[in-house]
């Protein structure tokens, strides 16, 4: 607390600008991802000392999800959510700019929104003295009868902790709490051309409808999200039954699937796909929903060319590096946040066109919370995979047995032009393995240069393909 | 009853504050034309009730957000123990303001 000139009664004062954590470099992690054989070790589903580095090296850099536009269109409208573990507030401003701040009064730290979401608030007072900070963060006031008569209390540089750098990306808000960060288009890289699928195709743009479902399970942030990013392979398993019962038929990727079907993979997001149309958005139940996904896919053609028009519907899933994911033609949207190694928190939405009819959106919202929702179909499923997955890594004996992620190995398609790292068939590992090799790349590299220029960056001849 | 300010100063909508010599600096806001003025300092807390804003018809605080009624000064979502809000009369003559202040309010 003292400066070089104290004399004993303490005369420094507090410096309160916001600290952004610096990143290490932990290559003995990033070894325990071996891309030349294809296999992973168990320690990065368990071990406790990964978990705190997942948060400093991949957490606390990477652009992370916050909201969609759409939940908090006016001033004051606010929402809270995690990056990483951090609790964050995101609030819209006066100006129409988009916010957001940890969830912490600088104080003694407690909370300062205790609710999930709120409409045209006027700021947020801590709980615990009073203290009152703008929907802008800024301090407004405390209480004046105390603070007022200590001469040496600053006001005006105290403020809630806001994130380093926040943006948005067709309706969908990000932020990151890394100075160096590249701004979120870079970050994204052409992995855009897969988001505009489900962003871009209608005019009009998307929104949120409903709320948000929560949910814990008790399983790693990654099986959840390795999943989304590109194993198909499971539904065949796992999800049979539930697309007998609701489909009259097992899962089926198509008489085309030879020729259709990819993965494709950008800095460790990925994009999986048969592009059959209409697989995913079958699985809802609803005829209507079909009917209204074919005719999309044929106006679409114009946008997003023939190749994406295909995929609005089709059977496929997405993972944004490191923990957004989402399905289209299911049209859910969801984030896998990391509470410890062993358990996720995921909050689910469901995503529709902006310019969709009333009842096509209504459609949407019940066929999601009867598939992948706690109680739904399909989410029920899974859970209990990545919970097992997860926890019979307890036993000392079975952490060090090795993963196999080695489907696929001679399958890189390096000539088709779709933008990133494409793979035939979307029956692979391949997505999988490319975002534990960007997992690998967040542990090892302290800096952005390394980062962007590694394995998982997209190939230069493919970078700027389009239809 | 003392001078404040022009009339003019005091936009619709809007607080003010000033400073008149000799007392603790008040507060001025215009509510459908008409201008109450009130010491700036929040009953509850002390914090400043210019920096609040006007909303309804009445004076918001901006750090605890106790609303005071334009006239009556009643005060809704009441911070524990804040009071009632008091006015000084004013007069607003020829475009200037006058109002009967008090000392140590």
């Amino acid at each position: 607390m003292c400066g070089t000139a104290c004399s004993g009664g303490g005369q420094g004062r507090p410096n309160m600008k916001p600290v952004y954590p610096k990143a290490g470099s932990y290559p003995e992690f990033a070894r325990l991802v071996d891309r030349e054989n294809a296999q992973v070790d168990r320690r990065l589903f368990s071990d406790e000392a990964i978990y705190q580095a997942e948060l400093q090296q991949i957490f606390a850099r990477a652009w992370l999800f916050l909201a969609h536009e759409s939940q908090i269109p006016n001033a004051g409208d606010f929402l809270r959510t995690s990056m990483g573990e951090d609790d964050v507030i995101v609030v819209r401003q006066r100006d129409g700019s988009v916010r957001a701040f940890l969830n912490s009064c600088p104080h003694r730290g407690n909370r300062v929104c205790m609710v999930d979401k709120g409409a045209k608030s006027r700021g947020f007072i801590c709980n615990y003295h009073g203290w009152s900070f703008g929907i802008d963060g800024r301090l407004r006031g405390t209480d004046g009868k105390v603070y007022d008569t200590d001469t040496a209390f600053e006001k005006a540089q105290i403020t809630l902790t806001p994130v380093a750098q926040i943006d948005s990306y067709k309706g969908l808000i990000f932020a990151t709490f890394d100075l160096a960060a590249p701004s979120l288009a870079d970050f994204l890289g052409p992995f855009t051309f897969y988001l505009d699928v489900m962003l871009d195709n209608d005019e009009g743009g998307t929104e949120f409808v409903g709320g948000a479902i929560r949910s814990h399970i008790d399983c790693n942030w990654k099986f959840p999200a390795e999943n989304f990013v590109g194993d198909i392979l499971h539904a065949f398993w796992s999800h049979q039954s539930g697309a007998k019962a609701i489909l009259g038929g097992g899962v089926d990727l198509g008489s085309r699937y030879d020729e259709l079907a990819f993965q494709a993979s950008v800095y460790g997001h990925g994009f999986e796909t048969n592009l059959d149309k209409v697989g995913n958005t079958r699985t809802l139940g609803y005829p209507e929903l079909v009917d209204y996904v074919f005719d999309l896919s044929e106006k679409a053609e114009k946008r997003l060319g023939s190749i994406r028009a295909r995929a609005i519907g089709a059977i496929s899933s997405c993972t944004v590096f490191p923990n957004f994911s989402f399905l289209p033609g299911q049209n859910t949207f969801r984030v896998w946040h990391p509470r410890g190694p062993g358990k996720i928190e995921l909050v689910v939405w469901t995503l529709v066109n902006r310019n969709a009819p009333e009842h096509i959106k209504e459609l949407y919202r019940k066929g999601v919370m009867m598939t992948f929702s706690p109680g739904g179909i399909f989410e029920m499923d899974d859970g209990e995979n990545w919970e097992y997955s997860t926890r019979v890594n307890q036993g000392f004996v079975t952490r060090q047995q090795p993963l196999h992620y080695g489907l696929g190995i001679d399958s890189a398609d390096p000539d088709r032009e779709l933008p990133g790292h494409i793979h035939k068939g979307s029956l692979n590992d391949a997505n999988q393995r490319l975002f534990y090799t960007r997992w690998s790349e967040f542990m090892e590299s302290d800096n952005w240069t390394d980062l962007q220029n590694g394995v998982t960056a997209p190939p230069q001849k493919n970078a700027q393909a389009a239809e | 009853m003392i001078e404040i300010c022009n009339s003019a100063d005091v936009p619709e909508g809007e607080i003010v504050r000033f400073e008149v010599d000799g007392f603790p600096p008040v507060a001025l806001a215009r509510h459908e034309g008409e201008i109450f003025i009130f010491p700036d300092k929040c009953p509850h807390a002390d914090e400043s009730l210019s920096e609040g804003w006007v909303e309804d018809g009445r004076v918001v605080c901006g750090v605890h957000f106790a609303e005071f009624e334009l006239g009556s000064g009643d005060v809704h979502n009441r911070p524990a123990g804040c009071p009632n809000l008091s006015f000084f009369s004013c007069e607003d003559r020829d475009g200037k303001v006058f109002a009967m202040l008090k000392e140590g309010a």
